[in-house]
């Protein structure tokens, strides 16, 4: 069973604020999910870990420098910026 | 090849200057635009891109010059595909307003084939879903039935293509995101094979299982938009260079080829979905196929061990919306660490919230081992398991979904219960294969069921042609074209 | 009681890669913020990490260089974490398979501190602080970094800034760094415990997070031994923790907010793949690299003879005893091409940075031209150095400099009259060494090189004017 503190925990970790009033319904629904992840455990491992699908390595690029973008592009999504800078203003 | 080639049938009217392709896009965007309003397929049309493109293609052709299958082909990109210039939200509240400053590789692909941008398809949140109702827009509809959805998470793309509202689509399939809308809307969907298709630009939900492929009426079709797209990308270092060309290799004779049919992927299945799926098995007999039925168990834990491997990806790839970049950021906070919470789960809907949770909480110390190693080390037993299979059989069929498509606001009740519904298209991505779901019947609902038939890596063409064969000998009984959108 | 300082250092060194580790903007230091990004720097969505070969052979070039072990299988991992500075709320490091194992640096009282790993990872953007408004700056966001762990090993502030000092050394000889504390590109985390002399299990560590100076560091150990002796003397215990170090107060303090910060979810990367160091690979590697230091500095002092302080000076920036090599090789007066470098051109590089670049006008092919002259006898010493300085003032070889004449040398008839003339044009002189003052002669031989423009040999000179007097 997840607890409460437990779900406050994974919330943080995540980033995701939890109202008072979700936490329940919240905790429910993820201990029903963490059962069905469970039954991962039903099943003994056996002997063939993971690696990558098509078994690729040694996947390089040559260190030749491209031209950055401008910097317009690169703030134009910001919701704020200033001085070329990203910006978070401190809000009362 | 032809003969069911939407593609095919709209190049010929181009080039034979029976339609310009100006007029051809005009028909289709207006469709779209009435339709839209009916079915939701789109988020956003991009009029402007398609009339320029759609005029270059007219020049072009009256300058005789030799182009490419897909030039001047009315066409949607799901919405987590990103294009330069063009908003791309994934569907979300979080990315609202977001316009990228560079083009996925299969759109660059796209448009310099001439391929012409209608709009971009709407979709599940993140394509987190299986009904396309996450999105922030509003679910797509079915063509078929309006009642229904056209399932998920590609489900604009389904919706556009089966409504005639466009020849093809390109979405994305993480655990059954092309295939089973297709199924759902009566149409062909392909996933291809892991690293086929570069996923440069394609936004990421779980990246060792999102691939991105084509959904079209014909499986001749499909072949011709993997054809184009299948390219190894320098810029994706997961990227391939083993995939092979398919639509050359349609119209093969297959007899004596073996299907295999894992008992594990028919248990839980409608009555009516399974005997849509026996019937088509009959028309393979006829076709001198051999049917051959084996029993795969690793098939039973592949649901939880997708959901916890995809969701770890997941919680990790959807962390860099912070609100700081891109994207939306909350209006009122007392501090940094308060903007980003805020933002981040006023921006998120609940579905994506679940599944971020559900990740963090897999791979957090403590839970680690008894979850995210474990379901890693039950991938590479399930691989194996289809790698056993393979070596006795050269293709796998099963049904794509286990019933057809969804009322509306069906799968809101319970989060793991819809899961379930993925039981039979998440094994092929977790093994990283390529998957194709064609039309097959109708459900005792009268709704759409799909075939779907699983290769080995990289046998695409022996794939296609397969499900070809299938279309040719059945494409009557098992397609029904829907009324409204463009008519040729 | 005695207590015993225990320090194990981690540093993270900035690679000198033309670009950064997953895409190919330019890892230049400074620059307008946000002037060298990319869609994949900042982490815009869909974008995808490609990994620079180059970041693998400068880590595996640290490997060899410190004795670790190359690993023959290894790959790249995420460190979650959500911060601004981080732009895609994951940093791309390795975990549980580092490029590099097991090495060591050996200090010069012959002790060896240990290396656990060294791994590759990319560096996060800056944030600059302001009033509470935080602005963001990914220009650093991507630069490739290597992080070097030590065992537990140091023992002392002194081990410290040695072990500190040596890898700085080890790091800008090989050229895989410029190990610039004051700009960044080398910091340290150091973990500090105390533990009763002579007592075998380690106390409890606090460890402090990113230290840019040698005083900081050296002020910050001395805090924190204090601190933990202190704790440990009125029997409290010293937790474990990440402490910061605070400039104006020179104290070290407990960093609060950070409750489940260390919770990092690794997981391997799946936007990249395996990275193998077949045995090929790690030989092509080590060709490459340049002598050990160590191993240099006693190869100049025998095939040389240079003094050892000579040699040190030389060896310290590896394009100087690059230089010094192949101006000396195959002369007779390698000692001459050292204490031309060390001496005339050092003195046209005022800082360390113009050291470390040296861009001297004279090619090392020019100063070896040189001293070859010396060695065939057809110049003297004394023009050795004003043929130098006009050779750095113009970037000309010294054939330029020197006329027919000078270069010609002198018949023995051409020296026999000019001595002849000297004696005679110096009566005085010749009668004092007649009369038995030695010393008398340097007179005659001072006019004689006058005459030759310093071209005779004096010892030469001085022999042929006695035996004229005595005639
Ligand atoms: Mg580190
Ligand atoms: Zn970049």
């Amino acid at each position: 069973m997840v607890t409460h503190e437990e779900i406050m925990k994974i919330a943080r970790l995540a980033k995701l604020s939890v109202k008072p009033e979700e936490l329940d319904g919240l905790t429910k629904d993820m201990n029903s999910i963490i059962n069905f992840a469970d039954t991962v455990n039903s099943v003994a491992a056996a002997d063939s870990d993971f690696d990558n699908l098509n078994n690729l390595a040694n996947v390089f690029r040559e260190d030749t420098v491209v031209p950055s973008f401008d910097r317009e592009e690169i703030l134009k999504n910001a919701p704020n910026q200033e001085d070329g800078y990203f910006l978070v203003r401190r809000k009362m | 090849m032809e003969q069911y080639s939407l593609i095919l049938k709209l190049g010929k009217l181009l080039r034979s200057g029976e339609i310009s392709c100006t007029e051809l896009t005009q028909k289709f965007l207006s469709a779209a635009e009435k339709e839209n309003k009916r079915l939701n397929a789109f988020v956003k049309l991009t009029p402007e891109t398609a009339l320029k493109t759609a005029a270059e293609v007219d020049r072009k052709l009256a300058a005789k010059e030799e182009l490419p299958p897909l030039a001047g082909i009315p066409m949607t990109l799901k919405d987590n595909i990103s294009t330069n210039g063009m908003e791309t939200t994934c569907c979300s509240k979080i990315l609202k307003g977001y316009v990228p400053i560079y083009d996925a590789t299969v759109w660059k692909i796209l448009k310099e084939q001439h391929a012409v941008l209608l709009g971009k398809a709407n979709m599940d949140e993140f394509a987190m879903g299986s009904s396309c109702e996450t999105s922030c827009f509003g679910g797509a509809k079915n063509p078929h039935n309006t009642q229904r959805v056209a399932g998920g998470s590609s489900g604009g793309a389904a919706c556009a293509v089966a409504g005639n509202l466009a020849a093809f689509s390109l979405g994305s399939d993480t655990g059954g995101s092309i295939r089973q809308p297709a199924s759902f809307c009566g149409i062909v969907g392909l996933k291809p094979t892991y690293g086929a298709v570069s996923r440069y630009g394609l936004i990421a939900y779980a990246s060792s299982f999102d691939q991105i492929g084509p959904l079209t009426q014909s499986v001749a079709d499909s072949a011709l938009v993997y054809d184009a797209i299948a390219k190894y990308d320098p810029m994706d270092s997961t990227s391939s260079k083993k995939a092979l060309p398919a639509f050359s290799s349609l119209g093969k004779d297959i007899r004596g080829i073996k299907i295999g049919v894992p008992k594990e992927y028919l248990e839980g299945i409608r009555e009516d979905v399974k005997s849509a799926l026996q019937s088509a098995l009959k028309v393979y007999e006829s076709l001198g196929a051999e049917i051959v039925e084996f029993s795969m168990p690793s098939i039973k834990y592949s649901l939880p061990v997708y959901y916890i491997l995809a969701c770890a990806e997941a919680s990790s790839n959807l962390g860099r919306y912070d609100g700081i970049r891109y994207g939306y950021r909350t209006d009122h906070y007392a501090d940094r660490n308060e903007m980003i919470c805020k933002t981040r789960s006023e921006g998120f809907g609940a579905e994506v919230k679940r599944r971020i949770l559900l990740g963090t909480y897999v791979l957090s110390s403590g839970y680690y081992d008894a979850f995210y190693k474990k379901a890693q080390n039950l991938r590479g037993t399930l691989i194996k398991a289809f790698e056993d299979a393979f070596a006795h059989c050269d293709v796998i069929a099963a049904p794509t979904v286990p019933m057809t498509a969804f009322p509306l606001n069906f799968t809101a009740r319970d989060a793991v219960e819809t899961y379930l519904t993925d039981i039979c298209t998440v094994p092929v991505n977790i093994a990283g294969l390529p998957g194709i779901s064609v039309p097959c019947g109708f459900g005792s609902d009268s709704m759409p069921v799909g075939l779907q038939l699983i290769g080995a890596r990289f046998s695409e063409p022996a794939l296609l042609n397969t499900a070809f064969q299938y279309e040719q000998a059945a494409r009557s009984d098992v397609f029904r074209a829907v009324e409204t959108g463009v008519a040729l | 009681m005695n207590y015993e300082l225990v320090c194990g250092l981690e540093t993270h060194v900035e690679l000198s890669t033309k670009t950064k580790i997953f895409c190919s903007c330019s890892t230049k230091f400074g620059g307008e913020p946000n002037t060298h990004c990319c869609p994949i720097c900042i982490g815009l969505p869909g974008t995808l990490p490609k990994l620079n070969k180059a970041v693998v052979e400068y880590a595996v070039m640290a490997g060899l260089a410190t004795n670790c072990k190359i690993s023959p299988v290894s790959k790249m991992d995420r460190k979650n974490y959500v911060y601004p500075d981080l732009s895609k709320a994951y940093q791309i490091s390795q975990y549980d398979m580092p490029l590099c194992r097991n090495g060591w640096v050996e200090l010069s009282s012959g002790r060896r501190i240990r290396l656990n790993r060294i791994h590759i990872e990319e560096d996060a953007g800056k944030l600059v602080h302001d009033r509470g408004n935080t602005f963001v700056d990914y220009n650093r966001g991507g630069v490739p970094l290597i992080e070097i762990v030590t065992e537990p090993d140091l023992r002392s502030i002194a081990e410290v800034q040695e072990y500190v000092e040596k890898l700085q050394m080890i790091l800008r000889y090989i050229g895989v760094s410029d190990c610039k504390m004051q700009e960044g590109s080398l910091r340290c985390d150091v973990n500090v415990s105390v533990r009763p002399a002579g007592q075998e299990p380690f106390g409890t560590r606090a460890e402090i997070k990113n230290m840019n100076s040698f005083a900081h560091m050296a002020k910050a150990i001395e805090y924190e031994y204090d601190r933990q002796v202190d704790l440990l003397m009125s029997g409290e215990k010293v937790v474990q923790e990440t402490r910061r170090y605070d400039e104006s107060s020179g104290c070290t303090e407990g960093m609060r907010g950070k409750e489940d910060a260390d919770d990092y979810r690794y997981f391997r990367e799946p936007d990249l793949v395996t990275i193998l160091v077949s045995d090929e690979m790690r030989e092509t590697i080590q060709k490459r690299m340049p002598e050990d230091p160590q191993k240099r500095i006693q190869r100049f002092l025998s095939e040389y003879q240079l003094p050892e302080a000579d040699a040190r000076l030389l060896i310290e920036h590896r394009r100087i005893a690059d230089y010094f090599e192949a101006a000396a090789k195959g002369t007779k007066n390698p000692r001459t091409a050292a204490n031309c470098i060390l001496g005339q051109i050092f003195a046209r590089l005022g800082t360390e940075a113009e050291k470390e670049q040296f861009n001297v006008t004279v090619s090392p092919e020019n100063l070896h031209a040189l001293i070859l002259l010396l060695d065939t006898g057809k110049i003297r010493m004394n023009l050795v150095k004003s043929t130098l300085e006009k050779m750095l003032d113009s970037g000309k070889p010294a054939s330029d400099f020197l006329s027919e004449k000078d270069l010609a040398g002198i018949s023995a008839d051409d020296l026999k009259a000019i001595c002849e003339k000297a004696i005679s044009d110096n009566e005085r002189a010749a009668a004092d060494y007649r009369a038995g003052k030695e010393k008398a002669l340097k007179a005659i031989l001072g006019s004689v090189m006058k005459a030759t423009r310093g071209r005779a040999n004096p010892q030469e000179t001085e022999k042929l004017l006695a035996d004229i007097i005595r005639r």
